[in-house]
């Protein structure tokens, strides 16, 4: 029964390696596809490009006047453009939170209500609590616009404080000093003056490498799911790769057309040979050549493109097997629907097209509507990119993808039983 | 001496309330070769399909007597071979493919494989060709191939569906010698066909088949003479068919008529006499002829006189 197994599958791969418009599809048209998206879309999922002026949100809870102060230094800043209100209404946190959350600004600077107090504090007792400026930033924003953004406004708002506490400093530092001098010296202008110099720096210096009482973070905006986004090759390699596999629905289902009509089915099951293995030795070279796809497409992402591969070639290993899986079921269900081939051909085409594009194969789901997004958990082929994207993008492994491989696991056992419900073999 | 093979009992086969098998039964004989010889649509491929084990009947059953024991179909399908109707071929793979292929899964392998395949393809004369693709065949040649795939595993019973449309009469004579040849060294062949020549000429018994029964069974020689002599069908223009067929069943030349639709078939032991007395009767009664045929005595005769049909009507 091995033997005949192999026998079907050896028989259709030479089948198919002659076929030239089933090569065409199966390889050159995502190979394709990947080359040509992932060269043009370069950059375009790095949404906010350097070229336009930088605006950022803020957002000012300071009970004291120094957060104020800093805003007013920070509007002299070039190149940044702050905006504090919206339609003449000061900015709220939360609006702020929204209107990064929304993608329509890439980040907010967040003055606490403490922040003045912490400042001042500081000044005098380095231990004491300091306050937190945050950065509300589009996830989505890449790291080579935020990072210089970020960097500057520190550097303001860390002067700020610095010489809102310089005063405070050095009056307490005369008073140490006033404390151990010692009646009568000559020359005690000049012990004096390096005396005030090292006590400045004991309770911090000027150069605000001591304790400003302010600390800074950046966060992400709270409806917003801290995920790494995939650039353009991320997108593409894995997408089309998808999307390619699934053009095998169409070669397995016309195949299967293809015997009953000639009557090589009925050859065959006329032959000491079950319908079981008959059915296997069908599937099996087009769940080959859906591995082999998948391996290809990915080299060229690795190679041409230096896409990485994340840390656990398993788990891509196990992924893969899993939506290969649904696509050779999904290809058998329609084997045992359609009729024609002409009915198999369009149907295999409609599905194709039609679920690659609602599961975000051909533009990514994360800048769909939201019912888009949902809608898109229907197919297989969200799950496995979501897959896919775990591991060459977010560098997860085999634990965290048993999810999305679990639910490709399903669709191919739905698929599957359907099919084997329908499927007649004459 | 006759050692029945195979035998069927009231076979019935219904699709979906139709029935395209409706009650066969007959015994063949080991070594003869057994015609299924009807019109599209009779129930051939389909009484073929549950010879070979591909349907289960809806009801009746099929048994083999092999090594002095009864089998089901199932249990004896490496003893059997089938050549369907269609090309059942891969015509982007050669025909050596095909032939390794389907050997495979007959179980053969290396290199008895490699010679069967060589056998088969030098008794359909198409050694030379092997490597080309079953696409750049002809029909015949294609035909032979069909053939071929089916003789790999030296089957006991051959199953052939058809096995000449499309072909050309060169490749028919060859593939009838194949046939007889396959038949001369003890090879059980049961033949299906439209072509009431084909049976006539090679098969020891024919089972006449139309809408799913049996007709009629015997070797080609006693059905042609259960005719007696020939027949004439009578197309007439108005109802009077029943008139005329009193009036001519008189006639001393006409053993027996009977009405079909439009057409009176008349049964006579001398067609020429009888058409001319069916034709005084005719023109008496001013009757007008729409269609006339005179029918030697042959299978097709038979078939018309059973059922009033011709083999090739529809
Ligand atoms: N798989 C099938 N499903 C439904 N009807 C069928 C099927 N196979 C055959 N039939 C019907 O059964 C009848 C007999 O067909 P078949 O056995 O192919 O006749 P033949 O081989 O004598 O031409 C036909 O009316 C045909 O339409
Ligand atoms: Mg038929």
């Amino acid at each position: 029964m091995l033997g005949q197994i192999f026998a079907i599958t050896i028989k259709d791969l030479k089948i198919l390696f002659k076929d030239r418009a089933g090569m065409v599809m199966l390889f050159a048209m995502p190979g394709m596809f990947i080359l040509v998206m992932s060269v043009a879309l370069q950059g375009v999922f790095d949404t906010g490009t350097d070229d336009k002026p930088v605006e950022m949100l803020v957002i000012n809870q300071d009970n004291g006047g120094l957060a104020g102060e800093a805003i007013n230094e920070l509007r002299d800043l070039g190149g940044i453009v702050l905006i504090d209100e919206i339609d003449g209404q000061k900015l709220t946190l939360e609006k702020g939170d929204r209107l990064i959350g929304s993608g329509e600004y890439q980040v907010a600077l967040v003055f606490p209500q403490e922040f003045s107090v912490s400042i001042l504090a500081a000044a005098t007792d380095p231990e004491s609590a300091q306050a937190t400026v945050t950065f509300i930033a589009d996830p989505a924003a890449s790291p080579q616009f935020l990072a210089p953004v970020e960097g500057a406004v520190q550097g303001f708002i860390q002067r700020v404080a610095a010489y809102a506490q310089a005063p405070q400093k050095i009056e307490a530092g005369f008073a140490s000093l006033a404390e151990e001098a010692p009646p009568g010296q000559g020359d005690i202008v000049s012990q004096l003056g390096t005396a005030f110099v090292d006590r400045l720096e004991k309770v911090g210096g000027l150069d605000g490498s001591g304790s400003l009482g302010v600390r800074f973070e950046q966060v992400a905006p709270s409806n917003y799911q801290l995920a790494e986004l995939p650039d353009s090759v991320e997108q593409n390699v894995p997408g089309y790769t998808i999307l390619g596999v699934f053009f095998i629905v169409q070669v397995l289902a016309t195949s299967l057309l293809r015997e009953k009509q000639e009557g090589t089915f009925r050859r065959l099951l006329a032959a000491p040979l079950s319908q079981g293995a008959l059915l296997l030795g069908k599937l099996l070279p087009c769940y080959l050549v859906n591995l082999i796809q998948v391996g290809l497409m990915f080299s060229i992402g690795h190679f041409v493109f230096g896409m990485s591969l994340g840390s656990s070639p398993l788990a891509l290993l196990v992924i893969t097997l899993a939506t290969a899986a649904a696509s050779t079921a999904l290809g058998l269900l329609v084997a045992s629907f359609g009729k024609t081939l002409e009915q198999i051909g369009s149907l295999s085409t409609l599905l194709a097209l039609t679920l690659a594009a609602i599961g975000g194969m051909m533009v990514p789901t994360f800048v769909m509507p939201e019912f888009m997004q949902t809608l898109s958990k229907v197919t297989p082929h969200a799950w496995s990119l979501s897959a896919y994207q775990d591991v060459i993008v977010r560098g997860l492994g085999f634990a965290e993808i048993w999810t999305e491989t679990g639910v490709l696991v399903g669709f191919a056992a739905v698929f599957f039983v359907i099919a084997l419900c329908r499927f007649r073999f004459e | 001496m006759t050692e029945v093979i195979l035998a069927v009992k009231d076979l019935r086969k219904s699709f979906g309330g139709h029935n395209a098998v409706n009650g066969i039964s007959y015994e063949i004989v080991r070594g003869e070769i057994f015609g299924l010889l009807g019109p599209n649509g009779a129930g051939k491929t389909t009484t073929i399909a549950m010879m070979t084990g591909l349907f289960k009947p809806t009801s009746g059953n099929v048994s083999f007597t092999m090594n002095g024991q009864r089998w089901n179909s199932s249990d004896v399908k490496p003893r059997l071979g089938l050549v369907p109707q269609e090309m059942a071929l891969y015509p982007t793979l050669s025909a050596w493919d095909n032939l390794l292929f389907f050997g495979r899964i007959y179980g053969l392998r290396g290199r008895k494989l490699r010679e069967r395949v060589k056998i088969v393809l030098e008794m359909v004369g198409l050694a030379d060709r092997a490597k080309e693709p079953i696409d750049s065949y002809s029909g015949g040649m294609k035909r032979r191939i069909n053939i071929a795939a089916g003789l790999l595993h030296e089957p006991d019973v051959l199953f052939l569906d058809e096995p000449t449309v499309g072909v050309d009469p060169q490749s028919r004579n060859a593939i009838f010698e194949n046939i007889q040849t396959l038949n001369s060294t003890g090879l059980t062949i049961i033949y299906t066909t439209h072509y009431m020549e084909e049976a006539q000429r090679l098969c020891d018994r024919i089972a006449i088949i139309d809408r799913g029964r049996v007709i009629a069974l015997d070797t080609p020689g006693n059905l042609i003479n259960s005719l007696g002599g020939g027949l004439i069908r009578l197309g007439l223009h108005n109802g009077l068919g029943k008139t005329v067929a009193h009036n001519g069943r008189a006639h001393p030349e006409v053993r027996d008529i009977t009405i079909m639709d439009d057409c009176l078939i008349v049964e006579t032991h001398n067609p020429q006499k009888a058409l001319i007395g069916m034709l005084d009767i005719i023109n008496q009664m001013d009757v007008r002829v729409t269609s006339l045929e005179v029918m030697e005595p042959n299978l097709e005769a038979v078939f018309l006189q059973l059922t009033g049909k011709s083999l090739r009507d529809n």
